[in-house]
């Protein structure tokens, strides 16, 4: 009965034009995401790379059970700032999606396809009767024959675009402006690693340590490890990188 | 199958592949017509071939029509011949409990890309309910199948040229669909090379 | 117990049915118009289940007046006969599918072009130049095979159909009575396929007043809504 679209009690959308035009719902999701940490991705020449902070409100609490970096399929990761309640629903939702695709057509989605399918999604919770927006900003990296790697940006409203390298949260426009002075267009995935850890760097409350640093990059593949083999599925090009590896990184 | 008649049959040759199938349409053993295509064209790379009932040839064409068209303005790029293998068959399994009756055949010759710049030639075939096979000779189905499978066996040859696979892909259907009652009328012959799809009406007996 | 024919021309169409109704052996009626006008230049002759026929043909009918309303231009032949081979591939597969067979016959008016389509009630369609349903089938398509040739004029249809008519009465032992149409740039036209000469009729009607169409559309277009 309840649930978006099905006249439940509040069959109405609680996101409405405020009287000059703006959707005020909306831009408290965006206020929401300002709010939460700061994750930021970078595509380089053979791949991409994307990283956030992991903060635990306690001592107490087991960092290695909480998850901000989220693999949706083989060659597809996302990254947010803000709600994370609100994230796993989106990733239970877009690897549902991504699923749903292989069915339909043997290969997982191409990044552009997905982008737009889970953004159709944070739009549907703009407009339904019953529901707020999405209170998180998305980074998603992906890789595809298609269009090799590549690397998107979705808000609460819906919208989406594509980015060279970007950072959502906390500290979006520092690390923006950061990353503005970096970047380049020869950049290759190690160094962009570095440029994330640096970029993070910057404005991060406490020690950097692999448990409070997460990173998950695309490597776009060779010709060799795309070959089909029998009984074989085909290697990731999404994968996080391990505890150890991170730790690797951040000692250079 | 038997209601209507039909059959199909697609090689693969060297950076070629053909697809062809006969004209007549039929109610049971009487002829109705000589004009009806059950090949189809997906781009100018990717042919495939619906044998079977009638009524389900163009529910299934027109279906497959809206699904492609789809994922061209969904993916911005042209499917591949794997890709749409896949489709038909999800397609075709949707129906699991009420099938399409139609054993589609695929042909296609796929694009070169970054990662392969030399892809093979493809063809594949599915049963009603879409369980794929992709032979590397070649692949039939249709009322005929039975004898299509005996001339295909004799005559074709690897890495044959287009003319070549032409004649190779004529003679086998000709040949097949004179010993079936309920196959011919006419036949026409498409090959997909990568500059061009050479399409021809065949002769053929009319009784 | 049925049988129609549908015959091409260069530029008209013929279609012609018979006209018996009743239940296994007993004929109840032998003056069933079992040709039904779809259009200004439209029509089919249809035949199956009792009940189901009539049924579908009025739902065609109807629907084929809508668009007409809607758009203010008919339904071309082409497009209806996509649409009716639709609506029974639909209907074949669900709880109580319509026992139909059906001859389309119209004339593209765009294209001056005229137009056959055999129809079953599975949704098969197939694009002729000449096709039978029914009974006559047997009898009559290998008739159709000997006499017609390509852009007939409107005499050389009529003598095929005829030779048809005479085979169907000759060699099947039911007698059936025929109803006959003929389509062409003016619209539908009635033939009396038993006269002595069944154009007559129509040639002097077309010099007294050409462009009269005799069969009228189910009903004339009105005038609703915008016109451009």
């Amino acid at each position: 009965m309840s649930g978006p679209g099905s006249g439940g009690a509040y069959s109405f959308s609680l996101t409405t034009f405020s009287p000059s035009g703006k959707l005020v719902q909306i831009e408290h999701a965006l206020a929401a995401v300002s709010g939460g940490t700061t994750s930021l991705g970078i595509k380089a020449t053979n791949g991409i790379v994307l990283a956030t902070e992991k903060k635990s409100p306690s001592l107490l609490i087991d960092p290695s059970a909480l998850e901000k970096v989220a693999p949706i399929c083989p060659n597809i990761g996302f990254v947010y700032s803000g709600m994370g309640p609100d994230f796993r629903i989106l990733v239970a939702k877009a690897r549902k999606i991504a699923q749903a695709y292989w069915k339909v057509y043997g290969e997982y989605p191409p990044t552009k396809v997905l982008v737009q399918e889970v953004a159709g999604v944070m739009q549907k919770a703009t407009q339904s009767g019953g529901v707020r927006p999405y209170g998180i900003s998305l980074l998603i990296a992906g890789w595809d024959s298609h269009r090799n790697q590549s690397l998107w940006q979705i808000d609460p409203s819906g919208s989406y675009w594509a980015w060279k390298a970007s950072a959502i949260g906390k500290n979006m426009v520092n690390a923006k402006t950061f990353l503005e002075k970096r970047y380049n267009d020869e950049l290759s995935l190690e160094d962009a690693i570095h440029t994330a850890l640096l970029t993070l760097k910057e404005g991060f409350e406490g020690q950097m340590t692999e448990q409070t640093i997460e990173i998950g990059v695309i490597t776009v593949p060779t010709p060799e490890q795309m070959e089909e083999k029998s009984g074989e599925r085909l290697p990731p090009t999404f994968r996080k990188l391990s505890e150890n590896e991170v730790r690797d990184y951040l000692s250079l | 199958m038997e209601n209507n008649g039909g059959s199909v049959v697609a090689m693969i040759g060297k950076d070629c592949v053909a697809i062809a199938s006969d004209l007549r349409l039929g109610n049971q053993a009487v002829g109705i017509a000589s004009n009806f295509d059950k090949v189809f064209p997906v781009n100018d790379k990717l042919y495939y071939g619906l044998p079977g009932l009638a009524t389900d040839v163009y529910t299934l064409k027109e279906h497959l029509r809206f699904r492609v068209n789809m994922y061209r303005m969904k993916e911005e790029r042209e499917i591949t011949p794997k890709t749409f293998t896949h489709l038909v068959s999800s397609t075709l399994y949707e129906k699991r409990f009420g099938p399409f009756f139609i054993e589609p055949v695929v042909a296609g010759l796929p694009t070169p890309t970054e990662l392969d710049p030399h892809p093979k030639p493809f063809i594949s075939t599915m049963d009603t309910i879409g369980c794929v096979t992709t032979p590397k000779d070649f692949a039939v189905a249709g009322t005929a199948a039975d004898k299509l499978y005996g001339v295909a066996e004799g005559l074709w040859e690897p890495d044959l040229e287009p003319e070549d696979l032409f004649e190779t892909v004529s003679q086998t259907l000709l040949n097949a669909v004179d010993r079936d009652a309920l196959s011919g009328w006419g036949a026409v012959v498409h090959i997909i090379t990568h500059d061009k799809v050479i399409t021809r009406t065949l002769r053929a007996r009319m009784d | 117990m049925e049988c129609a024919f549908g015959i091409t021309g260069k530029d008209y169409v013929l279609l012609c049915s018979d006209m018996a109704a009743g239940r296994s052996i007993i004929r109840m009626k032998s003056d069933e118009n079992k040709i039904k006008a779809l259009g200004p230049h439209l029509a089919m002759a249809y035949g199956g289940e009792p009940g189901d026929t009539n049924n579908f043909a009025e739902y065609v009918e109807r629907n084929m007046r809508l668009y007409h309303i809607r758009n203010h231009y008919p339904l071309l032949p082409a497009s209806a006969s996509a649409w009716i081979r639709r609506t029974l591939a639909e209907s074949i597969r669900s709880r109580n599918p319509y026992a139909v067979n059906l001859l389309l016959a119209g004339y593209d008016t765009t294209t001056s072009k005229p137009h056959l389509y055999w129809i079953d009630y599975l949704g098969t369609k197939a694009v002729v130049p000449y096709a039978a349903h029914g009974m006559g089938v047997y009898v009559s398509l290998s008739t159709m095979d000997k006499w017609w040739f390509n852009d007939m004029n409107k005499r050389e249809g009529v003598e095929v159909l005829k030779k048809c008519i005479d085979e169907v009465q000759k060699r099947i032992t039911v007698h059936f009575n025929f109803n006959c149409i003929l389509i062409d740039k003016d619209g539908i036209h009635n033939i009396n396929i038993d006269s002595q000469d069944p154009l007559a009729e129509l040639e002097s009607e077309s010099k007294a007043a050409s462009g009269d169409i005799v069969v009228d559309a189910p009903n004339s277009p009105l005038d609703v809504g915008v016109t451009a």
